[in-house]
């Protein structure tokens, strides 16, 4: 018996203002004329919603490129579903905003690159900094929930103490401190980006610290880099558990990155209804449990606590999605990690990148 | 954020709210749910924003009429306190 998705992610579209050297959107952009319609993306929510599903997340690209946002929201509110927008906040005005809430959403993720504006310029490619730090005060004042999603890295850590401290002068009732993970465009950047083991260190200890500090006031998560971390994350819960993410194409995956493991088919919810994809399709079946698995997992006793760590990132760095998440230290791979870190150590980053750009 | 007194009305914070899952209520809330169970569901379903602590802990006392006021006022008291501090309930 495969238990039912209990959220549903869905890239509205890959359109974005933003250039953030560490999207984690596919190389290769899905082209605005692809996008799936109003109706479709109601007729998935629906679909989501009857097999089980609770949680509704519109991420991109920057999901208010679509002027279609409010019916979007509508759409899966009325069919129970709980809506949380991700949003780097660019397009969003007060008038936008409050017919947003009118139309049922629930929660707002607002991303910052950093708290200085020349900084957050410099990751994002653009402006926008402090058009997001009054949105924020605008976003407060809706009865919604408020989370602040801050990315740190190699760049912006060292000041990890300031980023906090402006977060909580924006009230949010969350604020989640994600350390870079390596897709996409993050994985071409990856050596500008891997914080150094010190940094990592200083950061845990100001999480703990403003932790304690604000608590009742904010609640922060923090998920550390896997990269210095002794197992592999449970990416997405395991594949085919708990999540399912459509492309703007209308692609179903099990996971944000899926789209790069070669020989992969993934069923289009143009094509097939949602819970045959989920229950039935290939690609979903094909990590899902513990059958697929090799040694050392196969009979580690972690293994059905991390599901072998990520398939994509098994494939981006091993060359194989099949084999345990080279971040394991039980992995035969985990030296291409340890090189990777290891890169990490010298004193000066190179700091010369690629935006994310629809041109790949 | 100290301890709720007995004037205060606790209430699901700003978007955190009650569904269904099958035949379960549940409380959503950004990236999450609880199934609330037993005493737990009874405390949050008199968390309506109206009820005062000091009316909760009467009515639920009422209810388990067996059981010890001051137990029941520390159990309302520190479940009230850990979803405060998750940020699903403010009082």
């Amino acid at each position: 018996m495969i238990p039912n998705p209990l959220a549903l992610i869905t890239e509205i579209t890959h359109r974005c203002p933003l250039h953030c050297v560490y999207c984690s959107n596919p190389l290769q952009l899905v082209a605005t004329k692809a996008e799936l319609s109003t109706g479709e993306w109601v007729r998935v929510f629906q679909e989501a919603s009857r097999l089980g599903v609770l949680h509704l997340h519109l991420t991109g690209g920057e999901p208010a490129a679509r002027a279609d946002l409010k019916d979007l929201i509508a759409g899966g509110h009325q069919t129970g579903l709980y809506t949380n927008l991700i949003t780097s906040g660019m397009g969003l005005s007060e008038a936008r905003l409050a017919s947003l809430v009118q139309a049922g959403l629930d929660h707002i993720q607002l991303s910052f690159q950093d708290s200085r504006e020349g900084p957050a310029r410099w990751i994002a490619g653009a402006k926008g900094h402090a058009y997001k730090a009054v949105l924020a005060q605008t976003i407060r004042q809706f009865p919604i929930a408020f989370t602040v999603n801050l990315v740190v890295h190699r760049q912006n850590l060292d000041h990890i103490e300031e980023m906090i401290e402006f977060i909580e002068q924006l009230h949010p009732e969350r604020v989640e401190i994600a350390h870079t993970q390596y897709y996409g465009w993050a994985l071409r950047n990856r050596d500008a980006l891997l914080p150094t083991p010190l940094q990592l260190e200083k950061c845990m200890r100001a999480v703990e610290a403003a932790q304690q500090r604000l608590a009742g006031r904010m609640c922060i998560d923090c998920v550390v880099s896997d990269y210095y971390a002794r197992y592999p994350k449970a990416c997405m819960g395991g594949w085919g558990r708990r999540l399912m993410l459509i492309d703007p194409y209308g692609r179903a995956l099990p996971c944000h990155a899926a789209g790069v493991i070669p020989g992969m088919q993934f069923a289009n919810i143009r094509e097939r209804p949602l819970e045959w994809i989920w229950s039935e399709s290939p690609a979903f079946q094909r990590f899902r449990g513990e059958d697929w698995m090799p040694e050392p997992c196969k009979s580690c006793e972690r293994r059905r606590e991390d599901f072998g760590g990520c398939r994509c990132q098994a494939f981006l760095i091993a060359g194989d999605a099949g084999v345990t998440d080279p971040v394991c230290y039980l992995s035969p791979d985990h030296h291409l990690i340890e090189v990777a870190r290891s890169a990490a150590q010298s004193e000066v980053a190179p700091v010369s990148w690629s935006y994310r750009t629809s041109k790949g | 954020m100290p301890r709720p007194s007995e004037t205060s009305q606790p209430h699901l914070a700003s978007g955190c709210r009650w569904s269904m899952q099958g035949e379960k209520r549940v409380v959503l809330f950004p990236e999450g749910m609880i199934r609330v169970q037993d005493t737990g569901r009874g405390i949050l379903e008199l968390c309506d924003g109206l009820r005062t602590v000091q009316e909760i802990v009467a009515t639920l006392a009422e209810r388990y009429n067996k059981a010890d006021p001051a137990r029941i006022r520390e159990d309302v008291l520190s479940f009230l306190e850990a979803l405060q501090r998750k940020r699903i309930v403010d009082y």
